[in-house]
């Protein structure tokens, strides 16, 4: 049979999709169901409730109920998901503290919940949203870690003096320091030390679908939710705890997912969702986001300081590396000991360093939380690394190329994760294929010498990233392989496709290791009660951990199979082979037993009346597998970026961007293309376009599609996608992962190609044509001047203040 | 609120109903009708989820009153199927991978058939041009793009 890993095939929830029946949370509809309102702070960032008034609101008619925080559970949680898998004990070694009410009283940000409204329509719910009266104190208002770590500021959280949410903790990184070797004392060996401090943006996922969460507490007294979540078990987990009802009490099932990018990592509004219901039992009760309300509700990437330091040799050889991350982190902890420390990890992966070491810290402040974006902190050290790295090269005069195909970490390598070295790395081939499609040396030579107005520059910018967070969370994935009667599959997963196609690829891992065709075997997904424990979509981690756990499940559905078909063949499994559905003796293929009559008989085995035998092997097979991966085989991954700058404008075209990757396998090619496209978009607008900007005053001013600034269609520029194969030893069919990587690289390249083209290093992103011009102004074109830190904004030390 | 009748003419069917006045075209279709296929994205004419046609060019259903709407030609995604056969351009987004999370994708499909419909060959530069303002987060437009060329492609044939 021909092998289906790696076919070009259509998705299989692409028709259901293309004809608008997929169904997301929002296009539910069950009978008597009531609307959830959830009233905001959309006048504040930071202030107390003095006094709230719902008298209004609970007369008006079509108005169930109203709730108050007292109406609730008075138990704090964090809407974040990875706590529950640090070893025990780890979660208080960092400090982590749960911060979070569902209705609160302190407003520590913009959007905080005051209050719920359950009424009959959506409409109604919203009329008498607008009657809530909230009497607000007013406090200070803190947009960074610099101004939330003065000594007279207010502690946001009683247990966090100085607002300092998270730094790596002394006890296991002394010096509160992840790397090896003293990269400070190095210094002095280095020929030549660049170093600034970075400004890296508070960019949005921008997911298109409006967050829609819907709760039912059934007469059973479980809790049942429709929820678009990528991590639908461990959101199982933490609703059962903020309840305090069992798991078994508590199910989730999982909807089209229409768009995460990791906003849907932990909790959003599932926790009101469920509280309204548990008010109203018997009763589902849907809860919607307007759009405005997800801009300063849901979570950001991290943004804030990102100050680096490199020596490098004459000869470009890597001497040290020192990086410290200071991020603005928002209200809430959620992720403050997750993100901003992988962030460093990310650095320490990538280059031959003798040393290298990086520090973080998290301070909370009154912008919308942070949390988990593509990427996980890897965007953000990519722009800083990469970009100080061709400072470096460029004073050295080094081929960026040549550079880094030279000095990047490869396998056996120690990783990302110090212990874990790298189990595969075809980032030469990544940087050969890439150069050669885009033309790094005809494009070099060519644009070295440019007059007029209009400049072009030419970028690369390489990384690492991860398949699964092992050995920093336990990745594990749990399948059931049901095979029916006729010989067909059912997939039994809590494995989440967030829209990326894992779903297809799960399949045809299932199908290719079963030996069936691709319309023989099912996905039965985001059915909590049916499947086993997944810990969901983050890290890039689905067709690496999950795809294994199907893998092996498939694989003891086959063991089954040969076991069967060795009784009713009369000889040792071992004697057996699986040839086209066929179970033949090894050594006399026309001896044989049919899978499908395996399976068949495995259901209705019988009792023959004249002989009294038993007629085929009884019992249904299940193949299961509790899959722990043992690796993270990172995918490593080249990106090129050539942009034209127009010199009277400051305005930027990018011109051409060629991606290529490190799949190991591509399980389903168009896909992995897709993930590298989709993120090449998110990419360039984190480094060029996008930035959340908030007033004095902590309110967030662009909180929409037209003035949050997305590269649109025309803004994209010619992508091309090269899928380099060369298989990892553990990943399933040689599979490492691209979820998150398309965006990472992105953002050094065309970082390094604006750099290119007008000789001047922008540090702080994003990159705006205002910057550029005033730039080139200032200090004239290929001027190499050094910007201060947050050069081009309203407020230098606050640069998203607008 | 005051109320109006309205009929409106949705994928070839007759639909008479009375809605308050300011009730939009994009809720009257989702709830009232159960048309789910058309998505609220933003409510605010920004992202194109809603887009839908009317007299066959493309509108924001969420910025269209239904009042407005009634007795013209209104076609959705859930018509653009003819007996069980998906139109070209919906063949193409299958064929192409132009498909992730799926959220943008009918408002994606109706602009593109709009295009196709007035002009049956454009230019890659055209095509961007008129999917502004149909915002997709996941394909970069890359693979959209080569859906569109492709379904034009395939109706010219």
């Amino acid at each position: 049979m021909a092998s289906i890993i790696g076919k070009r095939i259509p998705k299989i929830d692409a028709k259901a999709k293309v004809t608008g029946r997929a169904v997301y949370a929002g296009d539910l509809k069950f009978p008597g169901m009531l609307y959830g309102k959830i009233v905001r702070c959309m006048e504040y960032a930071h202030a107390r409730v003095l006094n709230l008034d719902t008298s209004e609101a609970q007369k008006f008619p079509g108005v169930v109920k109203v709730l108050s925080p007292e109406d609730v559970t008075q138990k704090k949680y964090s809407n974040w998901v990875i706590d529950l898998f640090y070893p025990k004990g780890f979660a208080e070694l960092v400090g982590d503290v749960e911060d979070q009410s569902i209705f609160t009283k302190y407003v520590r940000h913009q959007g905080d919940a005051i209050c719920g409204i359950i009424a009959k329509t959506e409409e109604i719910a919203e009329a008498a949203a607008r009657l809530i009266k909230v009497e607000y104190e007013a406090l200070p208002v803190y947009h960074t870690a610099a101004q939330a770590r003065k000594e007279d500021a207010v502690q946001i959280d009683p247990g966090k003096p100085g607002n300092l949410a998270f730094q790596l903790p002394e006890q296991v990184f002394p010096g509160n320091t992840y790397g090896w070797g003293d990269a400070e004392a190095l210094m002095k060996e280095a020929d030549l030390v660049v170093e600034d401090t970075f400004y890296v943006p508070k960019v949005k996922q921008c997911q298109m679908e409006n967050h829609t969460y819907i709760s039912l507490y059934d007469d059973e007294g479980r809790m049942n939710c429709w929820t678009s979540t990528q991590m639908p078990k461990p959101v199982q987990t933490k609703i059962s705890n903020l309840f305090e009802i069992p798991m078994s009490k508590v199910k989730i099932n999982q909807t089209t997912i229409g768009g995460a990018f990791g906003v849907k990592l932990g909790m959003i509004m599932e926790p009101e969702a469920c509280a309204m219901a548990m008010s109203v039992p018997g009763k589902h009760v849907m809860v919607s986001a307007l759009r405005e309300e997800d801009w300063v509700m849901s979570e950001s990437r991290h943004p804030g300081e990102y100050s680096i330091k490199v020596g490098l040799k004459k000869d470009g050889t890597p001497v040290a590396c020192t990086a410290n991350f200071l991020t603005n982190g928002g209200g809430y902890y959620s992720h403050a000991s997750g993100a901003p420390a992988v962030a460093g990890t990310w650095i320490i992966g990538m280059y031959k360093f003798q040393a290298c070491n990086f520090k973080c810290q998290r301070y909370y402040t009154n912008q919308m939380n942070c949390g988990a974006y593509r990427g996980y902190g890897n965007p953000q050290s990519n722009f800083v690394l990469e970009q100080i790295i061709d400072r470096g090269l460029k004073k050295l005069d080094i081929d960026p190329v040549d550079w880094r195909k030279k000095w990047h970490k490869t396998t056996g390598d120690d990783g990302w994760m110090l212990g874990v070295p790298y189990s595969s790395c075809a980032l030469d081939a990544c940087l050969d294929q890439g150069a050669e499609a885009f033309g790094w040396v005809k494009k070099k030579e060519a644009y070295k010498t440019q007059t007029g107005t209009k400049r072009r520059g030419i970028g690369v910018a390489v990384m690492n990233h991860t398949s699964g967070a092992f050995p920093f969370l336990h990745e594990h994935s749990t399948c059931t392989v049901k095979l029916n009667e006729d010989a067909s599959a059912e997939i039994i997963t809590s494995a989440s496709d967030l829209g990326t196609g894992a779903h297809t690829a799960l399949q045809q891992i299932a199908a290719e290791t079963l030996g069936f065709d691709m319309d023989k075997v099912h996905m039965k997904v985001g059915d909590s009660d049916a499947a086993g424990y997944d810990i969901g979509a983050h890290a890039s981690r689905t067709i690496y951990v999950s795809g294994t756990a199907v893998l092996k499940a498939c694989n003891d559905a086959l063991d089954q199979i040969l076991e069967k078909a060795a009784i009713s063949l009369e000889t040792d499994k071992e004697a057996l082979e699986i040839i086209d559905l066929k179970v033949c003796v090894k050594t006399d293929p026309d001896t044989f037993i049919s899978v499908e009559q395996i399976c068949y008989e495995g259901v209705n085995a019988f009792i023959d009346g004249a002989t009294g035998q038993r007629i085929g092997v009884p019992g249904q097979i299940q193949g299961y597998s509790s899959h722990y991966a043992e690796h993270n085989s990172p995918p490593f991954g080249a990106c090129f970026v050539e942009v034209e700058v127009d010199t009277q404008t400051g305005e930027v075209k990018v011109i051409e961007v060629v991606s290529s990757h490190d799949i190991g396998k591509a399980i389903h090619p168009p896909s992995v293309e897709g993930q590298l496209e989709g993120g090449v978009q998110q990419g360039l607008g984190m480094a060029l376009t996008e930035e959340t900007y908030y007033n004095e005053q902590g309110l967030c001013v662009n909180g929409n599609f037209t003035d949050y600034q997305m590269f649109g269609p025309s803004d994209m520029p010619v992508c091309k996608s090269i899928l380099v194969e060369e298989p990892d030893p553990i990943g399933p069919y040689g599979a490492k992962s691209c979820g998150e990587s398309g965006l990472v690289a992105p953002t050094g390249a065309a970082g390094n190609a604006i750099y290119d083209a007008v000789g001047i290093q922008f540090t702080g992103a994003p990159i705006t044509p205002e910057k550029i011009l005033k730039a080139i102004k200032e200090f004239g074109l290929d001027s190499d001047a050094i910007l201060p830190f947050g050069y081009g904004c309203k407020d230098g030390g606050i640069p998203n203040l607008k | 609120m005051k109320t109006c009748d309205i009929t409106l003419f949705v994928n070839k069917e007759n639909y008479s109903m009375t809605i308050p006045v300011n009730r939009t075209l994009l809720q009257v279709l989702r709830d009232d009708l159960g048309l789910m296929g058309t998505k609220y994205g933003c409510g605010t004419g920004e992202c194109g989820s809603c887009t839908v046609l009317m007299d066959d060019k493309p509108i924001l259903a969420c910025l269209t009153l239904a009042a407005l709407a009634s007795r013209e030609k209104i076609i959705t995604i859930e018509g653009l199927e003819e007996d069980g056969i998906l139109h070209p351009v919906q063949e193409a987004f299958i064929e192409k991978n132009a498909v992730q999370c799926g959220f943008c994708t009918p408002g994606m499909i109706m602009k593109s058939t709009a295009l196709l419909a007035k002009n049956s060959t454009p230019t890659e530069a055209e095509i961007k041009g008129y999917l502004e303002g149909n915002i997709c987060r996941c394909t970069g437009y890359v693979k959209i793009i080569d859906a569109v060329q492709y379904a034009s492609k395939q109706m010219n044939r």
